[in-house]
Formats: C-alpha cells, sequence, structure tokens
C-alpha cells in the first residue's frame, strides 16, 4: 500500500496525492501488487499517530489490512507513525528526507531553521547563520564569499552579509561587536522527545531535559520558546 | 620560539609554508620546509588544505620543530568538534609547538571529500577564545588544565574581501578572543593594502601580509575567478603570459619580491605561500632585500 502525507510531502509534490496514485501506477507497472493508497486528507500531516490511525485502521481499513508493506511518501517521522499505527508492520522509505523548510511559493521550499536547539535568532535579527552559513559560523562571515554569494554556493547570498544587512536595516549593527560563545548543541542530539501536560512542556534528550511553558502560569525563568517536532 | 617574541624585537617577520601531501611520509614537508628555513622566522603547516585530506599539520609542524624548523601549527575547525580541537591543543602543546593559527577551514564541499559530515562547532573566533582559556588553565567546560600550555595564536584575514567592514569587525572579535597576529590572504594590490591596513593598524595587532608567488598566467587567471578577495592585476597576467616556461620561476620571484617591497613598509611581516615552489622563497626574501632572519 502506499501512504502519503498531506502536509510537507504534498507541498514537496513528493508525497501528495497526485504523487501518491503517480506511484501506484509506478509499482503496478513493474509488476508490483498494491492494495490501494492513501493521503491524509484536508492537508493532515501523516507524523500525527491519531489521525494516521483513523486513516489506516478505518478510512482505508481493507487496503491496509491486505497490504503486506508500506511504501510511505513522507518524512522519517511519518513513516514511524506508519509503523505504530499499524502494529509495526514492514515499512519502505518511498522520500529521501532532507530538510523543513519555508513554503515560498507553490514551487520553492527553503530552509531557515535547522531545529538544532539553543536558538540564536534574537541576536541575528532573526536570520539563522546555523542554517544560512555554510559553515554555521556564529562570529560573521568567513572571507570566503565572493560578490556577496557563498563560496559553497555562488548562487547563493552569503548568510552573513544577509544577517549584517538585516541587522542595518533594524538599527542593531552593536549585535555584530558581540562575541558569540560556542552553540550548546545538546539540544540537538537525537533521540529528543518533548512530554506535554497542560502548558508544560518537557524536552529531553539523555541527561538534558528543558521545561518550556506556553501559559501565564509559568515560572518566569523557565519561559523559553520550546521547538516541537 | 614564539611569533610574538619576533615582532617584539620590532623585526620584519618572515614567514614560509609547506603543505604535507597525501601520504604516510613527511619528507616532501620537511625538504620543501629545508629550502627556506634559513630565510624565514618559522614555517606554517597547512590543515588539510583546500579541505582535501593529507598528512595531519600536528605531526609536520612536530618533526619541523624537531628539525630545528620553527613551525606555525595551523588548526582548522572543519574536522574538529570542541574536544578534539582542545586535545590536538594540547597534544601540540606536549609536541613543543608555539605557534598556532586558528582558522574556520575551507568548506568539505570544495575539496576532496565532499561527502563528509561537516563539524564547524567551533567558528575561528571561539576557537581562538577555547585556545586562550587553554593556557589560563581552564577548559571549554570550566575545567582546570594543568599544566596549561603556552601558545602564540593567529589569526587570518582577507583584506580584498568585497565586505571590508565585516572583515574589521570579525578581525576585531579575533583580537579580543586571543589572536596575536594575523597573516592575510593573498594580496596583490598594494593599494587595496594600504586602504586595508589604514583602517586595521589602529587594532595594534601585528599583521603579516599575504603573498602568492604565481606561476603562471593560467593560475592568476584562476585565482582571479574563484578566489575571494583576490585581484591579480592585468599587467601582472601580462607579464606572466609574455614569459617562456622556463624563465616563470625567475619572474614569480621577481614579481613577488616587488610586491613584498611596495608593502613592506606597511604591515609587520610577510607570509609567503609558495605552494610547493618551496626554493623560491629564499630568493623572494633576498630580492625583497628583507636581509637574513635566521
Amino acid at each position: 500500500m502506499v501512504v502519503g502525507c498531506g502536509n510537507c510531502a504534498a507541498k514537496a509534490k513528493s508525497g501528495g496525492e497526485p504523487e501518491a496514485e503517480a506511484m501506484v501506477e509506478r509499482l503496478r507497472a513493474k509488476g508490483v501488487t498494491v492494495t490501494g493508497w492513501a493521503v491524509p486528507p484536508n492537508g493532515g500531516s501523516l507524523c500525527k499517530l491519531s489521525a494516521t490511525q483513523k486513516l489506516l485502521n478505518e478510512d482505508h481499513r481493507e487496503e491496509s489490512e491486505a497490504a503486506d508493506s508500506f511504501l510511505v511518501l513522507a518524512c522519517g517521522q511519518g513513516i514511524h507513525t506508519v509503523i505504530d499505527a499499524t502494529d509495526a508492520r514492514a515499512v519502505h522509505p518511498g522520500c529521501d528526507t532532507i530538510f523543513g523548510g519555508e513554503t515560498v511559493a507553490d514551487d520553492f521550499i527553503t530552509e531557515y531553521c535547522s531545529l538544532c536547539g539553543e536558538c540564536v535568532l534574537e541576536n541575528t535579527g532573526g536570520l539563522c547563520p546555523i542554517t544560512l552559513c555554510a559553515k554555521s559560523l556564529l562570529n560573521g562571515p568567513c572571507g570566503g564569499a565572493k560578490d556577496g554569494k557563498c563560496e559553497v554556493d555562488p548562487e547563493r547570498d552569503c548568510g552573513w552579509r544577509l544577517i549584517f544587512e538585516r541587522l542595518r536595516e533594524l538599527g542593531r549593527e552593536d549585535l555584530m561587536l558581540k562575541y558569540q560563545p560556542p552553540k550548546n548543541w545538546l539540544r540537538s542530539g537525537s533521540p529528543r522527545s518533548l512530554n506535554m501536560v497542560g502548558t508544560r512542556a518537557d524536552f529531553s534528550f539523555a541527561n538534558a531535559t528543558v521545561t518550556a511553558w506556553s501559559g501565564a502560569e509559568g515560572p518566569e525563568e523557565g519561559a523559553r520558546g520550546g521547538q516541537g517536532g | 620560539m614564539k611569533l610574538t617574541a619576533r615582532f617584539a624585537e620590532g623585526r620584519f617577520v618572515v614567514t614560509g609554508e609547506v603543505g604535507p601531501a597525501k601520504g604516510a611520509d613527511a619528507s616532501d614537508a620537511l625538504d620543501g620546509a629545508a629550502l627556506m628555513a634559513r630565510s624565514v622566522d618559522a614555517v606554517n603547516v597547512t590543515d588539510s588544505q583546500s579541505a582535501v585530506m593529507r598528512l595531519g599539520s600536528i605531526a609536520v609542524a612536530h618533526l619541523l620543530k624537531q628539525k630545528g624548523i620553527e613551525p606555525v601549527f595551523q588548526l582548522t575547525c572543519r574536522d574538529r568538534n570542541r574536544i578534539a580541537l582542545q586535545s590536538d591543543l594540547l597534544s601540540a602543546a606536549a609536541l613543543g609547538i608555539e605557534n598556532v593559527l586558528c582558522i574556520t577551514g575551507d568548506h568539505m564541499v570544495l575539496g576532496d571529500h565532499p561527502e563528509a559530515k561537516k563539524v564547524f562547532d567551533l567558528d575561528s573566533v571561539q576557537l581562538l577564545a577555547t585556545a586562550r582559556g587553554l593556557t589560563e588553565g581552564q577548559d571549554l567546560a570550566g575545567h582546570e588544565v594543568d599544566p596549561p600550555p603556552s601558545f602564540c595564536l593567529g589569526a587570518v584575514v582577507n583584506p580584498g574581501s568585497d565586505d571590508l567592514e565585516m572583515q574589521l569587525i570579525k578581525m576585531r572579535k579575533k583580537i579580543d578572543a586571543g589572536a596575536e597576529f594575523f597573516q592575510t590572504q593573498a594580496v596583490f594590490d598594494p593599494d587595496a593594502f594600504s586602504r586595508f591596513m589604514e583602517k586595521a593598524a589602529r587594532y595594534s595587532v601585528p599583521v603579516m601580509v599575504g603573498i602568492v608567488p604565481l606561476k603562471s598566467a593560467g593560475m592568476a587567471d584562476y585565482m582571479n575567478a574563484n578566489i575571494a578577495g583576490v585581484t591579480v592585476p592585468g599587467s601582472i597576467i601580462d607579464r606572466l603570459r609574455e614569459t617562456p616556461k622556463e624563465d616563470r620561476k625567475k619572474v614569480s620571484i621577481e614579481i613577488a619580491a616587488d610586491l613584498v617591497r611596495r608593502m613592506k613598509g606597511l604591515c609587520q611581516g610577510v607570509h609567503l605561500m609558495p605552494l610547493g615552489w618551496d626554493d623560491i622563497v629564499a630568493p623572494i626574501v633576498e630580492a625583497a632585500e628583507l636581509g637574513s632572519t635566521g
């Protein structure tokens, strides 16, 4: 059975309804028996377990039960959600998951966040040096930019040029002078999880636990933004 | 001997550079360094330069030290996380290495292992601060380092960068973090270098102008097209193009020596990067009338 995702993979034109149907045709042309296909409706994400359980165990129960395995056109989160929703049946990755990005236009998605924790955006005008600088430098450009373009990709602006121009526009060039200490990568270690109870969220990886509050009752010192999955 | 001691003597400091080969033998780099040893104060050893995997800079720097040639150990952030960087700094100190050039490193996409996982755990400013912290007896986690190493820390700057303001900001950050001298990207335009030094002089940290002897007109064209902040003037390229192959080294020496002569009054030293033409460092130093440094 082919399973797509109505959200990111659909936007990336790799796991929406047209792509799922096309994949069914490709598999059948290769002699594979396909029991059917399903994509969460209304732009729904495959990575929401309760919705995917309903999708595969109720709405498409027959095709799902008849399948030996699932070809999943979604990211790795979606693939694991299918494992969880189907009592750990076999899955095949149908997409090569590379990044999460902003859908700038119907045909263009680009990356602005590396989901790495210990966010530095407050110091950089909202533009991420970890993501926009090919070397993820925190204290300014490397000197390799040519005509404002990155030495790694001449089609791409130097991330630090963008940050500096933005800080200049915001009247915050002073932030360029500020020493940025080595980043705490502890929160980018994997596997990570987030447990949420009411307005409280406990993030955990290894021995590192961070609590974030989204409501008014949170303690002042704990009021840090969390980045969920 | 630390380069800071040379600068303190008020001398115009000269450094050369060798790039270890891809192989388990340092002979070529050691032989190359020996050719320039009497003309320079120290010899840089590059760290898998251009992101091409090679024999390590720490080993070659150590072997140079054993031969009585003062090394400048280049250490890049590209391939090591903060544990490895600090450990290599302690290893360097234990091997008697005193001069360390702290640099970010070329991106692996530009080298021969583009599929490598990028590290860049620290940037060059943070590496300088980390190295200085070690010399003060403390590692990045705040733990005691006993005994602490003792280093002369260097950094790099690109005077020809198309965003000089950002380069100067970063230069200042490097100084605040611990940089005690600078070696520059290759310079071919003394006027542009003069404009850079007018701004950089206020930092009162020694600057060594970078000189790359040109091997051919093709090399100059390549650098103009691909190396940020490097502009080889047309007059130099024309001269190289008109030079028969057998005379190229001689002309390369003349061009490099002329550049050194024109810029030595602007800065505190010169860093010669012969890119394999190790035998021309001594003649350039001689032709530029820098005298024997020993």
